[in-house]
């Protein structure tokens, strides 16, 4: 048998617990803005939105450039071009998934009556924080990506639950930070 | 070129996972009553969905593994190597939930001076913890028995299937469980 739950359990704990704890700080972040996030629904439906899809990026982002480093055409070069373009194709596709996503949680809301805001402004509020997220979340992947091949780890394995964590802490991070400057 | 590549191969998946977010966010609309009723209730809810993508997809992976190792298949499903990996996805959500109960307990009190009770909270984490772990361990096994059958490789389709589905079960789960905990109904 090579599966054993002890096993199991105790592998993952140290992680999970690490996830855990940054988490708990994204809820914090959550409850200081509770008033907020009550009064307009909207940004309540939109938060799992951009943290799934900052996340999937990210990941995609860090699985092609494990590929990458693991057949050899992307170097362990913060110059790298082939690098480059892939964090700036992520940032262009990261804005036209965001802004169809806000298109469409927009009208969702219109439907269920659920808001009173200017739909301008939710687009710029929720396009700013995702293109925004986007450019962090890659860049904490490719760091994680050159930081784990450099260390003779396995980027497959380290990149997507350091960047779904991280993502998730930042996107709600960004989201207030632009609702305060964009204004509702 | 890369752009048009990407676009073509990624951009429908994305959507696809954005109308699961909108999903998951409308049930926390739902919500905003028990949110009013439960002080602390928001502080947990990054962190449960955090822990049941951790733990499903890992648990995903490894059933994964044991394919590709010859331990399990369509006809030898469940034995031993799959029971001790159900065992160890539950006692994990167990000991993981009552850590974010704890945590989100203490930075309440801590940060915000409202004091929650921290038996509903600890008790709401781990239910929706369990809750969500049977329903997606359910789901992950009947993913990997159809795809077995197919003859696919299981690493291709459980991460984004988890992924997507993951999510909204878990944000019913924490909504249930905080209704029949907190929201007055024993």
């Amino acid at each position: 048998m090579i599966y054993d739950w002890k096993k199991i359990v105790r592998f993952s704990m140290p992680l999970l617990t690490i996830c855990i704890i940054i988490e708990i700080f994204a809820g914090n972040i959550l409850q200081n803005s509770e008033d907020q996030l009550l009064l307009f629904p909207i940004f309540l439906i939109s938060i799992p939105v951009i943290n799934g899809v900052g996340g999937n990026i990210g990941s995609v982002l860090g699985a092609r450039l494990a590929s990458g480093l693991h057949v050899g055409n992307i170097n362990l070069d913060i110059k790298d071009k082939k690098m480059h373009e892939n964090l700036i194709t992520s940032l262009f596709i990261g804005f036209i998934t965001y802004l169809i996503l806000a298109i469409i949680i927009y009208l969702i809301s219109t439907f269920s009556s659920l808001i009173v805001i200017n739909p301008m402004k939710f687009i710029t509020i929720i396009l700013c924080t995702g293109v925004l997220l986007v450019f962090a979340v890659s860049i904490f992947s490719i760091l994680t990506a050159f930081w784990s091949f450099k260390k003779g780890l396995d980027p497959d394995d380290m990149v997507a639950p350091v960047v779904t964590t991280v993502g998730d802490t930042l996107g709600i991070l960004f989201l207030f930070m632009f609702i305060g400057v964009v204004g509702i | 070129m890369l752009v048009k590549e990407m676009i073509k191969q990624s951009l429908p998946l994305l959507i696809f996972c954005g109308i699961g977010g909108i999903i998951a966010g409308s049930t926390l609309t739902l919500m905003i009553n028990l949110f009013n009723t439960i002080p602390g209730l928001i502080i947990v809810i990054p962190a449960i969905i955090a822990m049941r993508g951790n733990i499903s997809t890992a648990f995903g992976s490894r059933l994964g593994s044991a394919y590709h190792l010859g331990i399990i298949n369509a006809e030898n499903l469940w034995n031993e190597e799959l029971k001790q990996n159900i065992i160890g996805s539950i006692i994990l959500s167990f000991l993981v939930s009552i850590i974010i109960g704890i945590l989100a307990y203490v930075t309440t009190l801590v940060f915000f001076n409202i004091r929650p009770n921290p038996f509903i909270i600890i008790s709401i984490v781990i239910l929706a913890g369990l809750l969500s772990a049977f329903i997606l361990i359910f789901l992950t096994i009947i993913i990997i028995y159809l795809v077995f059958r197919r003859g696919y490789d299981p690493d291709n389709i459980t991460g984004p299937a988890l992924a997507t589905f993951g999510d909204i079960v878990t944000m019913f789960c924490i909504f249930i469980s905080a209704l029949l905990i907190g929201g007055g109904i024993f």
